[in-house]
């Protein structure tokens, strides 16, 4: 069997452009320096449900307000891993696992307050009509619910029907639709057609599998995302302003 | 059907296994033989997205399909030729379309067939649509759809029978996105075996019945989309080394496709197919740099290894500069193909094999364990376990851990977060139940909260 050194052949640029430093160590410069915060914000670090809980009823006992303590203190955990994933140096089960702790969290602080907490925006996610496919949905499901936004997850295989009326019915900032293949794909088109004649502009934002940027750019509505990461990028854009021309200026890479 | 276990390696040696060559050759469709000595091209395909309309233009979308690329073929002088038609979920719901398609496609096969002599066969890859919104279920309306497609397609020019089977998949994606080895095991090693054992049983007797060939199965669903997610080495999503561990994990399930009686060749996109041929000895198919149409992966070459049939995984059919896809896609196969051939016609294909192979072997751990001499020893793993699935899977994932680990003392580079998670995946499988019966009453209990879509009557749980 032939066996050579590879040095000549390829390169492992995951190697060379990986941190000296642990995510543990860069996320201990990042967490919040009140010692109860830092406190919940690890937790949420550390994907600890059980500690999430522990660390937010032992600063509510001092007195702080459970609601501020979402944006305060969760969701400044979840900054953190939010930033560490966009290093390169935390893995999607992380975010996965954080996101959970998270939505553990925000549960507990609402239960511990009279008050209602207002999300940064509502965001419908589903996976088209005809495909069951949903890894990807949930994925980007679980990383908008850990940026701040509702989400109504309609689930897999959703008629354009159930798609229109949600909207209708939720008034989303956005869509989040993701399919496999290329023949399911066209119901896209068939929401983005629905849609304008209902004279609604909202952006469906649309990814997964066989789905191109080609594809997406041919209907008015469409705004075509890539990376799972892209999508609670692309409702922050949105809260900010930038209309479905300006998504595609930002988020269309080819 | 009867199942039988592999209790041993049909391959002696891990240096006999070389492309183009299989211990069981199959003979299928027109005077076509696969692994008996040359490798033949095997073209997939994807219709347009608007063809799908109506059973009519979907028939006329495959014509020209096949058309197009059993001209091709003879333009450029290529002596075989595999066509594969996955089905898009129209052709299973409805088995008429699929049988209307398959008898298309053979009679224009037929035509090329009997005025240039080119041989050639059609796979048809039946969808799995035992899922839907609201459920999976295995085991009811739907199967019985999906082997009435498999009947339809038997009985109208199909020579070779596939399908890529959900089982598992709902275990699957929960547990892959945390890191979650026991769900791992438990979802493709149990949940995928059970489920493909089951299916395949069917398959076989159908495929019997109508004197077609029934090809195999794939672990595309676990280990593609482990591999997928986990993306090109600065996709920052999934540790490789997790994703090395699935597809070592995933050759026990899709191995009980040929212990239900499946005789290859296994489908293109079973990156674990290096593994099953070195145990069963049956023919493969492989995709690699000819399927960058599809995906991206980090071994396009060294699939090339042991493949029989060479693939492009699919492309969807429409115009390009030299042609439509299919004739280019079909073409660049086929002068892989047409390259094999000659390394073993000049008695070089072990050299060849070797030069493919070591071009990838360091790229990614995935490409380290896959290559022959490593898949082979998961193949002695797995083999040593024949009537315990779990065993089987947690040894294999095990092996792939140690396998990886020793590698990186040598060439296989690893990053310090690959290093962790190859330690933890180890150290996760080691700690699994020790026998069977335990491992299932613990995942029962476990997924059968966790996750809303399992239900383990679909499994014969």
């Amino acid at each position: 069997m032939i066996d050579i050194n590879p040095k000549n052949i390829l390169i492992r640029y995951n190697i060379l452009v990986e941190s000296d430093m642990t995510p543990e160590e860069v996320a201990e410069q990042l967490f919040p320096t009140d010692p109860y915060i830092r406190q919940i914000a690890k937790a949420v670090f550390e994907g600890d449900e059980d500690e999430v809980v522990a660390a937010l009823q032992n600063t509510i006992d001092s007195g702080v307000d459970p609601l501020s303590l979402i944006n305060d203190a969760l969701m400044a955990g979840m900054e953190v891993v939010s930033t560490l994933y966009d290093y390169g140096l935390l893995y999607l089960p992380d975010v996965i696992i954080s996101a959970q702790a998270m939505i553990e969290g925000i549960e507990y602080c609402k239960e511990q307050s009279k008050q209602v907490h207002e999300s940064k925006g509502k965001i419908i996610s589903y996976v088209v009509e005809g495909d069951i496919h949903d890894i990807g949905k949930k994925i980007v499901t679980v990383l908008l619910r850990a940026n701040g936004y509702e989400v109504i997850d309609l689930g897999k295989d959703v008629p354009v029907e159930e798609v229109v009326a949600a909207v209708k019915r939720e008034k989303p900032i956005m869509l989040s639709g993701t399919a496999l293949m290329t023949t399911t794909m066209h119901a896209f088109k068939d929401v983005n057609s629905r849609l304008l004649a209902s004279d609604i502009n909202v952006p469906v934002v649309c990814g997964g599998g066989a789905v191109t940027q080609d594809f997406v750019s041919d209907y008015d509505l469409g705004v075509y995302c890539e990376e799972a990461a892209d999508v609670p990028k692309i409702a922050d854009s949105i809260l900010q302003g930038l209309d479905i021309r300006k998504l595609r200026d930002t988020f269309h890479k080819h | 059907m009867s199942v039988k276990r592999y209790s041993s390696m049909e391959y002696d040696n891990f240096e006999d296994l070389l492309f183009g060559h299989s211990k069981y050759p199959v003979k299928t469709g027109l005077n076509l033989e696969i692994g008996a000595g040359y490798t033949t091209a095997e073209i997939n395909y994807a219709p347009r997205p608007d063809a799908a309309e109506n059973k009519a233009t979907l028939v006329n979308e495959y014509e020209r399909i096949t058309r197009d690329i059993m001209e091709r073929m003879v333009q450029v002088g290529f002596p075989s030729i595999v066509l594969e038609t996955e089905h898009v979920q129209q052709m299973t719901h409805n088995p008429e379309w699929g049988a209307d398609i398959a008898t298309a496609q053979k009679a224009i096969m037929e035509e090329y067939h009997d005025e240039y002599g080119i041989k050639c066969a059609l796979r048809h890859t039946v969808g799995d649509v035992r899922g839907d919104r609201e459920r999976i279920d295995l085991r009811g309306d739907a199967y019985s759809r999906i082997l009435e497609s498999f009947e339809q397609i038997a009985s109208s020019g199909a020579d070779m029978l596939s399908i890529e089977s959900l089982g598992g998949k709902e275990v699957f994606d929960h547990s892959i996105l945390r890191n979650d080895m026991r769900g791992v095991v438990f979802s493709v090693g149990i949940l995928g075996a059970l489920d493909v054992e089951y299916i395949w049983k069917d398959i076989c007797s159908i495929a019997k019945k109508n004197k077609v060939v029934p090809a195999g199965d794939t672990a595309c669903a676990q280990a593609n989309t482990a591999m997928f997610v986990a993306g090109g080495l600065l996709d920052f999503k999934l540790s490789h080394s997790v994703a090395s561990v699935v597809r070592a994990i995933s050759a026990s399930r899709s191995l009980a496709a040929y212990e239900a009686g499946a005789v290859g060749p296994g489908k293109d996109c079973g990156y674990e197919n290096n593994i099953i041929k070195a145990i069963t000895g049956y023919p493969i198919s492989q995709e690699g740099k000819g399927s960058t149409c599809a995906h991206s992966d980090l071994m396009g070459n060294m699939a090339m290894q042991c493949c029989d049939l060479w693939s492009n995984e699919s492309v969807e059919y429409r115009g390009d500069f030299g042609g439509t896809t299919v004739q280019c896609w079909g073409e660049t196969l086929s002068y892989d193909c047409s390259m094999m051939n000659t390394a073993l016609e000049a008695g070089v294909g072990k050299t060849l094999r070797d030069v493919l192979m070591v071009s990838d072997r360091y790229r990614d751990p995935q490409a380290f364990i896959l290559s022959y001499d490593n898949a082979y020893r998961i193949g002695e793993v797995i083999t040593a376990h024949p009537d315990d699935m779990y065993l089987r899977a947690k040894e294999a994932g095990m092996k792939a851990c140690e396998l990886i680990e020793s590698g990186s003392e040598g060439f296989l580079e690893l990053s310090k977060f690959e290093k962790a998670t190859i330690k933890k995946a180890r150290n996760d499988l080691k700690s699994l139940d020790e026998n069977m019966e335990s491992f299932i009453c613990n995942c029962l209990d476990i997924y059968s909260s966790e996750v809303d879509t399992f239900d383990p009557s679909n499994y014969g749980l």
